[in-house]
């Protein structure tokens, strides 16, 4: 077993970011906990199970996430109907938001870049797999620089 | 004498001679003058009798001459020429006449009523009647029998021939040969028969204009306008149709007046009697003086109303199944997500249970663990196999110029190939208008699949590619495990995989046969068990 967090040496502008999940099933959330927790990373995991939380919290939490996870199939208003509303809005607009999806239809993908996102990850069978996708996209966000909206 | 009035005289009396005297001298005076006259009148009769003579010559030769060119005419004459008398016998005929009619006067009498065709009888005895009673007659047109019992079409001029005491004696009358006009005329008019029914039983509506004004329509324009042909013929072309229709063809028919446009088709409406409106497809030509200047329009109307209704059906039709299609497909999208979606969910919590229990599970809880993963790995697999099946048929095609070298080095490069398994490409492979994505997972499946069933320990596949028509035949043969006979047909079908493998579905050749359906090609193979097999298929260049 080859675990990612083990092997990899990380770099002293990594930031702690604070993300929003947005995802309805629970052993989605609970993979992602597990997967930054067996990273040794001490990113902030906020969840949300779908989008109508999702932007009532993003509404009262004065404090914003540096980026969200953005799961495409939930009910009520669906991924890219939430990513819809949150382009519309002058503060929300400038979060960096990552799909995160079992779904490669070409059609939601052109959809997704057409309205606007950060990143389109493609959750695989394997766990490991996962975790290793996870590392490097929560990485490769650590290094970026974020411009925080007040 | 003298002398016996002398002795006579001495006996009379003086004054008796004296009166005798003067008588005698009258008489002598008027001998003279009279003697005087006569000579004169007789010089004058000479005279007189000279010039006749001479102008009787004259007239004798003149005659003469007429009498010869009037014989002239009579036999020269191109047209046949009869005398008859008032009873019919005919008394003379020129060459052209014998000819003609096919009898010598010189051997057997001839009456013209015996030449006469039965059905023109009462035609020819009116015209006789108007003989007699004008004099004469022209522009006889009727039919005659000739001696061999034919019939030819004649044209007669004939007048009446008086006698001194202007009673008329018989007639005479030139005949022209017209059955070659006739004929001729007769098929004209049989033509013109013809015609006109073509145009009255035309199923396109036929539409005279001249100006826009409708000169002629045919039966077919009636019916469809409901108007009557005299209601028709009163109107103009705006009349009858849709404004802003009509404003384009306008515009064309100025074009056809004034730039020499020969002939435009357009789709308008028509406006029937009743109001309603009806679409055709109207297709107008130009008939032209010597000057060119425009005589009329012929327009030749279809009625396009059901083929537009028909047209709008098949593209609702269209859009129905296309749009069913990428709801199809959506729902393909979103069966497979939701399918996959636990399948992780599994995949993660078996995960979890073995990094929690790490130390307390024994072997056999591992390996059993283990084998749930990769059931979920082969239900992952089939599921995006199932999904990619769908695809094939949905979606656009986007038709663009494909290199098939190219695309078999790609396979190279993106696949594994185990090193003792080689790829070869016969000969150069062509260049084709095909759906590269589609196609790309064609070739992909079944080197794939010739990768996956060598057994050989030097493994080779080769890709080949010939012309055959509008297709190019293509083959990709293998050295592996071959085929039997009995399966060439199953394995194109789904879920019919021959050998129960990890990587194996039963979808990869279902989803080959088709992609080459699509293309309107085909696909074979040739195989020995053993030996290795031989997949051929056919796409269009």
């Amino acid at each position: 077993m080859t675990l990612y967090g083990l092997y990899y040496k990380r770099s002293k502008t990594m930031k702690e970011l604070k993300i929003l999940l947005i995802e309805d099933d629970t052993i989605e959330v609970m993979k992602l906990n597990r997967a930054i927790k067996k990273l040794e990373m001490s990113h902030q995991l906020i969840e949300a199970r779908n989008g109508e939380e999702a932007l009532k919290i993003l509404k009262e939490d004065k404090n914003l996430p540096d980026i969200i996870f953005l799961d495409l199939n939930m009910p009520k208003i669906n991924g890219i109907e939430f990513l819809r509303i949150l382009k519309t809005d002058e503060v929300l607009r400038f979060l960096p938001t990552i799909i995160l999806t079992t779904s490669n239809n070409q059609k939601d993908m052109l959809e997704c870049y057409q309205v606007g996102i950060a990143g389109y990850i493609l959750k695989p069978l394997k766990y490991d797999d996962y975790v290793y996708k996870i590392g490097k996209t929560l990485d490769y966000w650590s290094e970026n620089e974020l411009i925080k909206i007040i | 004498m003298v002398l016996r009035f002398g002795s006579v005289l001495q006996e009379m009396s003086d004054d008796q001679l004296k009166i005798y005297e003067r008588a005698l001298k009258r008489e002598r005076a008027a001998r003279k003058q009279a003697e005087a006259i006569l000579e004169k009148k007789s010089a004058e009769l000479f005279a007189l009798t000279q010039e006749l003579t001479k102008s009787n010559r004259k007239l004798e030769k003149l005659v003469l001459e007429k009498t010869s060119r009037l014989k002239g005419v009579f036999h020269n004459i191109i047209d046949a020429y009869v005398v008859m008398n008032i009873r019919g016998d005919v008394l003379e005929m020129n060459e052209a006449a014998t000819k003609l009619f096919g009898y010598d006067l010189a051997i057997e009498p001839i009456n013209v009523v015996s030449l006469i065709y039965k059905a023109d009888l009462k035609y020819a005895m009116d015209s006789y009647n108007q003989l007699l009673e004008h004099g004469f007659f022209t522009n006889y047109r009727a039919r005659i029998f000739t001696k061999d019992k034919q019939i030819r079409w004649v044209h007669i001029n004939a007048s009446l021939i008086y006698d001194e005491h202007k009673k008329a004696i018989g007639a005479q009358g030139i005949v022209r040969d017209i059955t070659e006009n006739q004929l001729s005329a007769g098929i004209i008019a049989e033509q013109q028969k013809k015609l006109s029914a073509i145009v009255d039983y035309s199923s396109l509506a036929i539409i005279l204009t001249q100006d826009g004004r409708i000169i002629q329509t045919n039966r077919k324009a009636q019916e469809l306008l409901q108007f009557t042909e005299s209601e028709l013929i009163d109107l103009h072309v705006k009349d009858i149709s849709l404004k802003d229709d009509h404003d384009i063809s306008v515009n064309l028919m100025n074009q056809m007046n004034q730039e020499g446009l020969d002939h435009f088709v357009v789709k308008k409406r028509y406006i029937k009697k009743d109001g309603s409106k009806v679409w055709a497809k109207t297709s107008v030509a130009a008939v032209r003086n010597e000057d060119g200047s425009i005589l009329y329009q012929v327009a030749l109307i279809e009625d396009i109303t059901e083929q537009i209704k028909n047209e709008e059906d098949r593209q609702s039709l269209m859009q129905r199944l296309e749009k069913s299609n990428d709801e199809l497909q959506e729902y393909a999208h979103v069966v497979s997500h939701d399918l996959k979606s636990p399948l992780r969910s599994i995949y993660a919590l078996v995960e979890w249970m073995k990094e929690d229990n790490i130390d307390s599970f024994d072997q056999a809880t591992l390996q059993n663990l283990a084998l749930i993963e990769s059931t979920l790995e082969k239900m992952e697999l089939l599921i995006s196999d199932v999904l990619s099946f769908s695809s094939v048929s949905s979606g656009e095609k986007k038709l663009a110029p494909v290199d098939i070298n190219e695309l078999i080095e790609e396979i190279r490069q993106t696949h594994f190939f185990p090193k003792h398994i080689s790829l070869v490409i016969k000969r150069p492979l062509p260049t084709l208008n095909v759906d590269r994505v589609r196609v790309l997972q064609l070739f992909q499946n079944l080197i794939s699949n010739a990768v996956r069933y060598i057994d050989k320990t030097e493994g080779l596949i080769e890709v080949d590619a010939v012309e055959k028509g509008a297709f190019y035949q293509f083959s990709i043969g293998d050295n592996g495990i071959g085929i039997e006979k009995q399966y060439h047909q199953k394995i194109f079908k789904m879920f019919q995989s021959l050998n129960k493998s990890k990587e194996s579905t039963g979808i990869g050749l279902a989803i080959v046969k088709k992609i080459v359906d699509n293309h309107q090609g085909d696909i074979w193979l040739e195989s020995k068990v053993g030996k290795g097999s031989t997949f051929f298929f056919t796409l269009r260049k």
